[in-house]
C-alpha cells in the first residue's frame, strides 16, 4: 500500500462498551480504509461480537466515539442518517442456524430490508434484484419459495450473505461468517466475500478466532484480548514481527503443515502477568508507521529495541 | 495419466444447489399433523356436534328459565329418562335436556368470547411490552399489584359494580383477564427477541411492529394455542363457579353452574339430575383441552415431518 492517502470509512475513537456495571470492551481504536480487509482477532469472548455489533449500531457504548464516512454514529441518528447507514453499513452473522427467520420464506428474508425502505420502483425490479442477490451467491431463483430449514448449513450463510448484499451496502462486517460451517466448504464461503469484495469494491471488518484463517485474505489485522486491542499492524507486518506477547502465543498456536517441525514447536502461554502495569501504565502507541500495540513506556522501549535489531 | 477405465465428470454447481424436496407449506404440514391422531379427530367431530346442537337446540325447544310452562301440573315434575326426556324432568317440570343445552350455549360462548378477547388483548400487549424496557418497568409493577388479587375476587367486586348479566360477566372476566396471557407472551418474546435472526432484521432497519408480527408471533404461535387451549375451559369454570355461587350470571340466563346448585338438592333422589349438566360440562372442557392441544403441538414445526 505505502504511503498513499487511503480514504478512512469507519474510525472507533476510545470507545468503551458496557453491559450493566461490566465493561465489555474499552479503549478501542482503529481506523478502517475505504476497500481493505480489516481483521479482528481474538478468542471467544474477547469482545469482538460487540464491537461489530456497536458498530451496526445494536448495541449502546458507554464511551467514545464511532464515525462512518466522518459522521457520528454511535448516538440517535435522524431518520435520513439511519436510511443511508443500513443502506451502507451491513452484517454477516456468525450462525448460520440461528440467523434466519424461520417462519419467512427466502423471498421475505432477503427483501425484508428492500421493502423497509422502498428501494424499488415497482414490484418488478424488487424481484429482479432480489434474483440477482440470490444468483451472486450460487443460489437460485427457485429457491424464493422455499423455508430456511430445507438449507444446509452453506446455502444458510449464502442466504445470509445475499440479505446483506441486495442493499448494497459499502461496509459489511463479517462476524466469524465461517466458524459455524463444516470445514469443507469454508474456503467456497471464504472465495465468495472475496469475490463479492472485488466486483462491488466493498469493505470487510472481518471477525475471527484464529490468526490462520485471516491471514491471506486481510489488509490489516487487530489482535483484541480481553475486551482491549492489544495489537495493530498490516497483516505481513504482523506476521513477521509480533510485539505483543499475547499476539505471539496466538502465532504459534497456527498449525504448521509439516509434522517434524509441528512437533518440536514451542506454544507461547499468555497470562498476562508478563506486563508489570502497577506504575507504568500501558497506552495504544505506535511503534512504527501503522504499527501499534498496547504497552506501557518501558514496554515500548523494549519493543522499539527489538524492531531496530529484528 | 492416460486410462481408459477412468472418464472426467463436469460438475455442475447449478445441480448441486438444488432441493429435491417438494416444497414445504407451513399450513398443510400443520393439518397434517393434528389429524394424524384418530382420538383427536374423534373428539373434534364430537366438540363439532355438541356446538351445533348447542347453538340450534335452545332455539327449537324455546327454554326460558324465567318462564317455567310445566310449574303447576305436578305429573310433569320429576319424570324420568324417556326418550321424549331424554334426561328427565326438573322440580318444576322442565325438561332437563333443553336446560343443559341451554347451559352448554351459555357456556360455550362465554368460553370463546373471553378466550377470543383476553388471548387477542393479551398477545398484542405482551408483544410490545416484551420489546420496550420502559414499557416493562411500569407494566411489570401493574401486573404485580393485580395479580397479587385473586382473580376471581377481582371478577365478583367487577360484577358488583357493574351488576349481573351475560355482558357485564365478559367484561369483569376480561377487564384484567389478559394481564396473565401478557405476562406469559413478555417472558416468550424476551427470550427470542435477542437471536440472530431479530438482530438481523434490526440492520435492515425493519420496524419494531413487524418486528413483532413477522419475526416473533409466527415463533410463538405454538405457545399461543396452548394458552388458548388452558383459556377457554378456564373461562367456562370461571362462569360455573361464579354462576354456582350465585355470583355470576342472573337468573334470566341459563347456565350450567346455576343447575348444579339447583340440581345438588335433589342429588339423592334423582342423581341425574346432577350428573346431567356435570359430565356435559366435564366433556365439553376436556375435549376442549384436548383438541387444543394437539393443534399447539400440530403448529409447532419442530413437530413436522
Ligand atoms: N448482551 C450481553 N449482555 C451481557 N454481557 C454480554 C452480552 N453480550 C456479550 N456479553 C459479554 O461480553 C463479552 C464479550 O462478548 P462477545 O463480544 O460476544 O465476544 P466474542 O464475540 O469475542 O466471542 C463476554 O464476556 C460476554 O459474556
Ligand atoms: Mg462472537
Amino acid at each position: 500500500m505505502g504511503t498513499e492517502k487511503k480514504e478512512v470509512l469507519v474510525s472507533i475513537r476510545d470507545l468503551e462498551i458496557k453491559f450493566d456495571e461490566y465493561v465489555a470492551v474499552s479503549n478501542v481504536n482503529f481506523d478502517i480504509y475505504k476497500g481493505e480487509t480489516f481483521s479482528l482477532v481474538g478468542e471467544s469472548g474477547s469482545g469482538k461480537t460487540t464491537i461489530g455489533r456497536a458498530l451496526m449500531r445494536i448495541h449502546e457504548t458507554s464511551k467514545g466515539d464511532i464515525f462512518f464516512k466522518g459522521k457520528k454514529i454511535n448516538q440517535k441518528v435522524g431518520a435520513r442518517l439511519h436510511k443511508e447507514l443500513i443502506k451502507k453499513m451491513q452484517m454477516i452473522f456468525q450462525d448460520p442456524a440461528a440467523s434466519l427467520n424461520e417462519r419467512a420464506t427466502i423471498d421475505y428474508i432477503v427483501s425484508e430490508g428492500l421493502r423497509n425502505f422502498r428501494l424499488y420502483k415497482n414490484e418488478t425490479e424488487r424481484q429482479q434484484k432480489v434474483r440477482e442477490a440470490l444468483l451472486s451467491v450460487g443460489l437460485l431463483p427457485e429457491h424464493l419459495t422455499r423455508y430456511p430449514h430445507e438449507f444446509s448449513g452453506g446455502q444458510r450463510q449464502r442466504i445470509g450473505i445475499a440479505r446483506a448484499m441486495v442493499m448494497e451496502p459499502e461496509f459489511i462486517v463479517a462476524d466469524e461468517p465461517i466458524s459455524a460451517l463444516d470445514v469443507s466448504i469454508r474456503a467456497q464461503v471464504l472465495n465468495l466475500l472475496k469475490k463479492l469484495q472485488q466486483e462491488k469494491e466493498l469493505t470487510y471488518l472481518f471477525i475471527a478466532h484464529d490468526l490462520s484463517v485471516v491471514r491471506f485474505i486481510s489488509d490489516r489485522i487487530a489482535v483484541i484480548h480481553k475486551g482491549k486491542i492489544v495489537e495493530l499492524a498490516e497483516a505481513e507486518e504482523l506476521f513477521l514481527n509480533p510485539l505483543h506477547p499475547y499476539t505471539k502465543s496466538l502465532l504459534s498456536a497456527i498449525p504448521i503443515p509439516d509434522p517434524r517441525l509441528e512437533k518440536n514447536k514451542k506454544l507461547v502461554v499468555y497470562t498476562g502477568e508478563e506486563h508489570d502495569y502497577s506504575e507504568d501504565l500501558p497506552k495504544w502507541k505506535e511503534i512504527k508507521a501503522g504499527h501499534f500495540v498496547w504497552a506501557n513506556d518501558a514496554e515500548e522501549k523494549r519493543y522499539r529495541m527489538q524492531m531496530k535489531i529484528g | 495419466m492416460q486410462d481408459s477405465r477412468f472418464e472426467f465428470v463436469t460438475v455442475d454447481a447449478r445441480v448441486a444447489e438444488e432441493i429435491e424436496a417438494p416444497s414445504y407449506s407451513y399450513w398443510q404440514s400443520v393439518s397434517k399433523q393434528f389429524f394424524k391422531k384418530k382420538s383427536t379427530v374423534i373428539l373434534l367431530l364430537l366438540m363439532v356436534v355438541i356446538i351445533l346442537v348447542a347453538l340450534i337446540q335452545p332455539e327449537l325447544s324455546g327454554y326460558d328459565p324465567m318462564n317455567s310452562p310445566n310449574i303447576n301440573r305436578p305429573e310433569m315434575r320429576f319424570r324420568g329418562i324417556s326418550l321424549q326426556y331424554p334426561y328427565g324432568t326438573d322440580g318444576v317440570g322442565n325438561s332437563v335436556w333443553d336446560v343443559v343445552w341451554a347451559g352448554t350455549r351459555t357456556s360455550l360462548l362465554v368460553g370463546f368470547i373471553v378466550a377470543c378477547i383476553n388471548t387477542s388483548i393479551g398477545v398484542v400487549v405482551g408483544a410490545v411490552w416484551g420489546f420496550s424496557k420502559a414499557i416493562d418497568k411500569v407494566m411489570i409493577e401493574v401486573f404485580n399489584i393485580i395479580s397479587s388479587v385473586p382473580y376471581i375476587l377481582i371478577v365478583t367486586v367487577l360484577l358488583y359494580t357493574f351488576g349481573r348479566g351475560f355482558w357485564q360477566l365478559i367484561l369483569a372476566m376480561c377487564l384484567t383477564g389478559w394481564l396473565s396471557t401478557a405476562y406469559f407472551i413478555r417472558t416468550q418474546v424476551m427470550i427470542i427477541r435477542d437471536r440472530e435472526y431479530n438482530l438481523a432484521s434490526s440492520c435492515l432497519g425493519t420496524p419494531m411492529l413487524r418486528l413483532v408480527s413477522r419475526n416473533i408471533l409466527p415463533y410463538l404461535l405454538s405457545v399461543i394455542m396452548t394458552n388458548v387451549s388452558l383459556e377457554i375451559p378456564a373461562a367456562i369454570s370461571t362462569e360455573v363457579t361464579l354462576s354456582f355461587l350465585g355470583i355470576g350470571l342472573n337468573v334470566a340466563v341459563p347456565s350450567l353452574g346455576r343447575m348444579i346448585n339447583q340440581y345438588a338438592n335433589y342429588f339423592n333422589g334423582y342423581p341425574h339430575l346432577f350428573w346431567a349438566p356435570v359430565l356435559t360440562l366435564a366433556l365439553v372442557t376436556i375435549s376442549l383441552y384436548v383438541i387444543g392441544q394437539t393443534l399447539a403441538d400440530a403448529s409447532d414445526p419442530r413437530t413436522h415431518r
